[in-house]
């Protein structure tokens, strides 16, 4: 592949993921480091939010179902 | 050995051009990446408070994608914070304790979890460098778990970035053949409800990326 073949895909990958809303999108553009961030508090809370779980409705009531 | 499913980023990486450890990406390509977060912060546990901020203030253009988050958006705003973690345990709560998705790429290409997409998955993270941590239980062919290492590929957070022949090479092992079927599932669930755009969000990126990745082939 020429380099200037590769460049013309660079510009036809930018337009296309432009044109595809992927760059229109001001809230994850403005919210990137948040949301990354937010990722990975995310994960670290699954444990402590899956013992809440064990508290609603819905997971008592799947608890039943699943009981033998 | 790098981590890459909970290790923290460094927040700066999501800035194009900042972080010594990351490449220079193009604005297009760190926007890909932040949609990769995007969908794996949402799919990992319901959405505390301040990931809720950040989608409620979600504003897309008229594309499709771009009406998908603002669809996105609207529920945020519309649904309490107990609605969305009810939602979640209902589409989600483990296999075979009744959740209605099984967000596991052994199980939509084998029937079973555990099976071998998730070895093949190990081996290639292996080999690029990458290791699991146990901050999260779920296994790394979780979709949550897939989309932050595709997250990482990108961007290079915890590792080296692939170029986009790597990274084509791993969406189409490993995300192709299962995602875009999980994410048309996520947005027919009897249960989805705020989760109906974000299965609309991921089924579009998937098909975004696989056109993207062709052009750029």
């Amino acid at each position: 592949m020429t380099e200037e073949t590769k460049k013309q895909n660079t510009r036809s990958r930018r337009a296309f993921l432009k044109g595809a809303g992927i760059a229109g999108v001001a809230g994850v553009a403005a919210a990137a480091s948040l949301v990354v961030t937010t990722e990975v508090e995310a994960t670290e809370m699954s444990t402590e939010k899956a013992a809440g779980y064990s508290e609603t409705d819905t997971v008592r009531t799947y608890y039943e179902a699943a009981r033998f | 050995m790098s981590r890459f499913a909970g290790d923290m980023p460094n927040p700066d990486s999501t800035v194009v051009g900042q972080n010594a450890e990351a490449p220079d990406l193009l604005e297009e390509e760190q926007l890909r990446a932040n949609v990769y977060a995007l969908l794996s912060a949402l799919l990992i546990s319901p959405p505390d408070e301040t990931l809720l901020a950040v989608v409620k203030g979600l504003e897309g253009d008229d594309s499709d994608f771009g009406m998908a988050l603002g669809g996105l958006a609207l529920q945020a705003n519309e649904l309490g914070a107990e609605e969305i973690v009810d939602e979640f345990t209902r589409l989600f709560y483990g296999h075979g304790a009744g959740g209605e998705l099984h967000p596991y790429a052994s199980f939509y290409l084998t029937g079973f979890i555990y099976g071998k997409p998730l070895a093949d998955l190990r081996q290639d993270m292996g080999v690029l460098g990458r290791a699991r941590t146990d901050v999260t239980s779920e296994p790394e062919d979780h979709i949550a778990i897939l989309l932050n290492a595709v997250h990482d590929l990108i961007t290079g957070t915890q590792g080296d970035p692939l170029d986009l022949d790597g990274q084509k090479d791993f969406f189409d092992k490993h995300v192709a053949p299962w995602a875009g079927k999980f994410f048309e599932d996520l947005e027919n669930a009897e249960n989805a409800g705020f989760y109906r755009p974000v299965g609309t969000i991921g089924r579009l990126l998937m098909e975004i990326e696989g056109r993207a990745f062709t052009i750029a082939a």
